[in-house]
């Protein structure tokens, strides 16, 4: 065994092992570690594909920014975030049958994948530059500029959307009834000649 | 003898099982941020796929390319799926997705 | 320097005159709430003064130009707006109607009283309307009136002038019903709107019969196509015979005896249909009075002023129309002439203040077209340019009077009912001394505007009259041939006799209002409550009633003199009603309106006829018209100052049936109530019937009781819970994923007859591995499946065999495919006709399965990207 195929199989069982420990653990901050863990098992696969650029950005976003607001918005919630529901648990048969079905899709996958080509080829080899900053970076500025403009666009508005959402609501003044511009329009003062009554300086007449 | 990683199979095996994996745990679970969690699991899962044939077919790099926006789009996810949870917590005071039921008929 | 900005070819200062206005409508309409009053006032005012300026500078312009006999017109051609003719042929075949704006001296001097008097009303509004919570609103809408009343005017053909005709109409709903809250006075509005379109339609149908006869529907193309008019044109019966009368022997006869009529009737008649909508003539004057419900500068500038002029203005516009037919212009001047006594006696018994000055309204408008009628169009025009003046003096005073009562009496009513008034003369001095001058010039006072422009009608009623556009009095060739009407002698007699009495009537009732008013003791100290001139019946059944409120002191000021910018219009307006009559006071030679208007209706006149000595009837007729002003004046005087009313009690107690019939209008409300709205309204009943089943029952029920239960079958999906949703959204990926794994057998054929080369290409699909039976012989050829999913196979001429395939996915299940191929025979060229390309979708006409098959293949080969076989050589094989 060579150092590439160690460094796949720790990769990829440091991947695994996260994932498991993702979905199965019972506090989210353990979620969080696992999820944490297969990211950084996934960064080293991408080194191994010689997509370092990839591997630098899935750290930064993924380990660096995802992770970290997850590990905030825990914080935030404080005990709730993993507490166990007060309620019974409710849907546990669909929950169950999805996940059947999902399982016994992916085995269909891989059955199908494995049945189809029983040999497989090696990957050829690239050039240095290959998944390279530079090379990334000269690809995303021209051929992929547009959807990179637009990726921009989306953080912006999922940014400003995060905050819409999430930002603490003030109950809005109720307009009283005799106020409502609608009301005025339909029932209000029509002119002073109308039976001396004092009108409202402005409004919506 | 087959070679170890160098070979496409084994990378859309792994991607396989974690994005089977991300997929249980969003049906299974119900804590929302586990949920979440389990999103970023499989968006991973593509992204490994995705960069593992880019390898395969190494022509040009439009694989890890399109990598790139998943990544984006998913931090994007994230932050907005998050805010939902904030407020999701406020309204019920739970981070459990089967208590979001006030739409209920 | 303004002939080089603007040259006459290309006036484009008539657009910016039209677009000021929009302007402030626009922004007070939009901005106004924002801008507050003071904003909104300049912007309201400033426009429309900026729109008289140039106005002026038209004006002059238009004088420098007019030289003469020769009229003057400056034109702005704006853009091609609608095709008037269908399209045929090329590009340039079509013939367009451009959207262009034009003056002469006839619209020249109008859009000057429109922007003048519009201006100064505009200026009065500003103080009357201030208080009110509409304010920028009514100025929206008041700029909006101007700018359509200037495209009325100023556009140079019918449809364009019908944009403005409609667009007045709009604005006079919307003023009508400003105060919208109360329902008399949205149904005030409706009233006008929907007589209006009576009278549009009228106008409309015009159109299309110029459009017909004349093919133009611009100025300068009607002026040049008019004597087409002069033609035939059968108008009963419709069709060839009405089919059952011809069977009741002589009246059947007489029934179906076709009948015509010239053309220029037709259209006269239909456009005077439209006059009489806008302009309130019978039988269409109803909705005037009634539009008195609006704001008092509103009755001023649109229902006195200016918009309900339209009509005198489209006649003199369209006079060279109107000339070809005396019979149109008869009716004209006789409808004109019985509007004006008719209005006028219902205005003797009306108390509402605002009220008497709209009949007299209606009664001056059925003089003006009197005046146009019997072809004085100067002088039917002269007045209504006096009229704007001395009406609109009139109907602003009444609103100062009005707004100082209102501060004592908040009750619109009885703030309007000149019962409670009197005396005002020495609170109101110069609202009093404005309002003389404007009575003085409707009662005809000598030397004032009305005197002269009154006169000047009346004198020409009796001298002049329409002579047949033809000397021979015929029109139409051999059985076509009809006589055109003409006048009859006593035409003049008839006329000048209801213009004279309605002189004296309208002396006699402007009097009595003034004398209401203005003089005696003032009786508004204490107000009868219910004072309404429409509940005079109901008096005389609960009189205990009313005299329990007889008494009722009112707590409030004195009335007051208005505001320096209510007055101001009123001096201004008051002036010009004393003095304005010179411009044409023909009895002093002094006639520099009528010179102005001369090339205008110098086509037209040259079908008026005078009657012999025309010149010796001046004195004696101007003698009888001081008379008549004479005798009104003085009757009322006598009646109501020396014997406070007495005679007048006397005359109704005398007479009840005739006071109260006068008082209720002659019923002709409650007579269009009963037949025009009642017929409508049993039509609509019927019309309920098929609403509430067809629409409402099957299109609208039924429609949302599918849906509904198509919900309440759905609503069970919506249980709330995620999960269950994401477990809809795994079934749906399942399925796709079963899509993509289940065994498909498909294939393509490559088609290659001339050296019978076939190749057969499976589908692809995640996992599949193929056999094939490639020689047709039932056998797979191999046991085992494997990755190759083509194969090619050569035949024989008019060899025929069928392949098969097997695929099995990743999961061991399989599917069979079959490809029939056959090697067809040369033709006797030798060449294999590629098959005809069926449309997309068609199926191909023969359905026997072996051809279709053979077409299919074919076609692939047809398709692009495949290439055809080579031309075969010319040899080719012998059959």
């Amino acid at each position: 065994m060579s150092v590439g195929d160690v460094f796949f199989l720790v990769a990829a069982v440091v991947a695994l092992v996260g994932a498991v420990w993702t979905i199965a653990s019972q506090s989210p901050i353990r979620s969080a570690l696992g999820l944490l863990t297969t990211i950084v098992g996934i960064a080293a696969l991408f080194l191994r594909l010689n997509a370092q650029f990839l591997a630098a950005i899935q750290l930064i976003v993924y380990a660096g920014a995802v992770v970290v607001l997850f590990v905030f918005v825990i914080m935030l919630l404080g005990p709730d975030a993993g507490a166990v529901s007060k309620r019974p648990a409710r849907a546990r048969g669909s929950r169950v049958a999805s996940a059947a079905l999902v399982f016994v899709l992916a085995v269909l996958l891989v059955v199908s994948l494995v049945g189809a080509q029983p040999s497989p080829t090696k990957f050829r080899a690239v050039s240095p530059e290959y998944g390279s900053v530079e090379a990334v970076g000269q690809l995303l500025f021209s051929r992929g500029l547009v959807p990179f403009e637009l990726s921009t666009a989306l953080l912006i508005v999922a940014a400003i959307g995060a905050i819409a959402v999430a930002r603490a609501r003030h109950t809005p003044k109720r307009v009283k009834a005799g106020e409502s511009p609608t009301r005025r329009l339909f029932h209000g003062p029509l002119h002073p000649r109308d039976a001396g009554r004092p009108l409202p300086k402005e409004g919506l007449l | 003898m087959i070679p170890i990683g160098n070979v496409i199979e084994h990378y859309v095996l792994l991607a396989s099982v974690i994005f089977v994996l991300g997929a249980v745990g969003f049906l299974v679970r119900r804590n929302a941020l586990v949920q979440l969690m389990s999103v970023e699991l499989m968006l991973n899962a593509v992204n490994l796929a995705l960069v593992a044939f880019n390898r395969q077919h190494s022509s040009d790099m439009n694989g890890q390319m399109v990598s790139f926006f998943v990544i984006a789009v998913a931090a994007a996810e994230a932050a907005v799926g998050l805010a939902i949870v904030l407020s999701f917590y406020r309204l019920k005071s739970s981070v459990f997705s089967d208590e979001a039921d006030s739409l209920r008929h | 320097m303004l002939e080089a900005l603007f040259p006459s070819d290309d006036f484009r200062l008539l657009a910016i005159i039209v677009a000021l206005p929009l302007l402030g409508a626009v922004v007070n309409g939009v901005f106004g709430k924002r801008l507050g009053r003071e904003a909104a006032t300049l912007m309201g005012l400033g426009t429309i003064f900026l729109s008289f300026c140039l106005c002026v500078a038209t004006f002059f312009r238009l004088a420098e130009l007019q030289e003469g006999e020769r009229a003057a017109r400056l034109v702005w051609h704006g853009w091609q707006w609608l095709p008037l003719s269908p399209y045929r042929g090329g590009p340039g075949d079509q013939i367009w109607l451009e959207f262009a704006l034009s003056v002469d001296a006839l619209s020249g001097a109008m859009s000057l009283v429109v922007t003048g008097v519009g201006f100064l009303i505009h200026l009065y509004s500003s103080k009357y309307m201030q208080e009110d919570p509409g304010f920028t609103r009514f100025f929206c809408y008041l700029n909006l009136f101007i700018f359509s009343m200037l495209v009325l005017i100023l556009g140079d053909s019918l449809p364009v002038l019908f944009v403005g005709w409609e667009g007045v109409g709009l604005c006079s709903y919307l003023l009508i019903g400003f105060w919208y809250g109360e329902e008399k006075n949205a149904a005030a509005g409706k009233k006008a709107f929907i007589t209006n379109r009576i009278g549009d339609f009228g106008l409309l149908v015009a159109m299309g019969l110029l459009m017909f006869y004349v093919g133009a529907l611009d100025w300068k193309g009607l002026e040049a196509g008019a004597e087409n008019l002069l033609q035939p044109q059968q108008i009963w019966p419709f069709g060839s015979h009405i089919p059952f009368f011809d069977k009741l022997g002589s009246f059947g006869e007489w029934v179906n005896t076709p009948r015509a009529v010239t053309a220029a009737t037709l259209v006269g008649l239909a456009l005077f249909l439209g006059c009489a909508g806008k302009s309130a003539q019978i039988p269409l004057y109803v909705w005037l009075p009634d539009a008195m419900a609006g704001p008092t500068p509103v009755s001023a500038l649109i229902h006195a002023a200016t918009m309900v002029t339209a009509g005198v203005y489209l006649v003199c516009r369209m006079s060279f129309v109107f000339v070809m037919s005396p019979a149109a212009m008869f009716t004209v001047a006789l409808i004109g002439a019985l509007t004006a006594l008719f209005a006028a006696m219902i205005a003797f018994a009306q108390n509402d203040i605002k009220k008497v000055l709209a009949y007299s309204t209606v009664s001056q408008l059925g003089y003006m077209f009197l005046g146009v009628g019997v072809g004085a169009f100067t002088a039917g025009f002269f007045h209504v340019v006096t009229h704007a003046f001395f009406k609109a003096c009139l109907f602003l005073g009444a609103g100062s009077v009005i707004h100082a009562m209102h501060a004592r009496i908040h009750d619109t009513d009885a703030s309007q009912d000149m019962r409670n008034m009197g005396g005002l003369r020495k609170y109101m001095p110069y609202t009093f001394w404005t309002f003389a001058v404007s009575w003085a010039a409707i009662v005809g006072f000598p030397l004032t505007s009305g005197f002269f422009s009154k006169d000047e009608i009346l004198l020409k009623a009796f001298t002049s009259g329409i002579a047949s556009p033809l000397p021979d009095g015929k029109v139409g060739i051999g059985a076509r041939e009809i006589e055109i009407w003409q006048w009859p002698p006593w035409a003049g007699y008839l006329l000048y006799g209801l213009g004279f009495v309605t002189a004296v009537c309208t002396a006699f009732y402007m009097t009595r209002l003034f004398i209401g008013i203005f003089f005696g003791e003032f009786r508004g100290w204490k107000i009868v409550k219910g004072y309404k001139a429409a509940h005079g019946h109901d008096d005389h059944h609960d009189h205990g009633s009313h005299h329990a409120e007889l008494g009722l002191a009112i707590q409030g000021p004195k009335p007051h003199e208005s505001p320096w910018q209510m007055w101001v219009p009123l001096a201004v307006l008051a002036t010009l009603a004393g003095v304005g009559g010179f411009l044409n006071a023909h009895l002093f030679h002094l006639h520099p309106f009528d010179s102005w208007l001369e090339p205008v209706f110098a086509d037209a006149a040259k079908h008026v006829k005078l009657v012999e000595g025309a010149e010796g009837y001046v004195y004696p007729l101007l003698g009888l018209a001081v008379l008549a002003f004479a005798g009104g004046v003085g009757a009322a005087y006598y009646v109501y100052v020396q014997q406070r009313g007495e005679p007048a009690q006397r005359f109704t107690e005398a007479l009840p049936g005739l006071h109260r019939a006068a008082e209720q209008k002659f019923l002709v409300d409650e007579l269009y109530e009963e037949t025009a709205i009642g017929s409508v309204d049993s039509l609509a009943d019927v019309a309920v019937v098929a609403d509430k089943w067809v629409v409402d029952g099957i299109i609208a029920r039924f429609t949302a009781f599918v849906v509904g239960a198509a919900g309440s079958v759905l609503r069970f999906l919506q249980n709330g819970r995620v999960q269950a949703y994401s477990l809809s959204m795994v079934v749906g990926v399942a399925l796709i994923g079963w899509m993509l794994l289940a065994p498909r057998a498909e294939a393509r054929t490559r088609v290659d007859d001339e050296k019978g080369v076939y190749s057969v290409t499976a589908a692809p699909g995640l996992g599949y591995s193929y056999r094939w039976d490639a020689n047709g012989d039932g056998e797979w050829d191999t046991k085992d499946y494997a990755a190759a999913n083509e194969i090619s196979l050569t035949l024989e001429v008019a060899q025929k065999r069928t392949v098969s395939f097997e695929v099995k996915n990743a999961l061991g299940q399989t599917a069979m495919g079959e490809v029939p191929l056959e090697r067809p025979k040369p033709d006797r060229s030798g060449a294999f006709e590629p098959a005809p390309a069926p449309p997309d979708g068609a199926p191909p006409p023969d359905a026997d399965a072996e051809q279709n098959a053979e077409r299919a293949l074919k076609i692939i080969e047809n398709l692009p990207g495949i290439k055809q076989p080579p031309a075969p050589p010319a040899s080719g094989e012998p059959q």
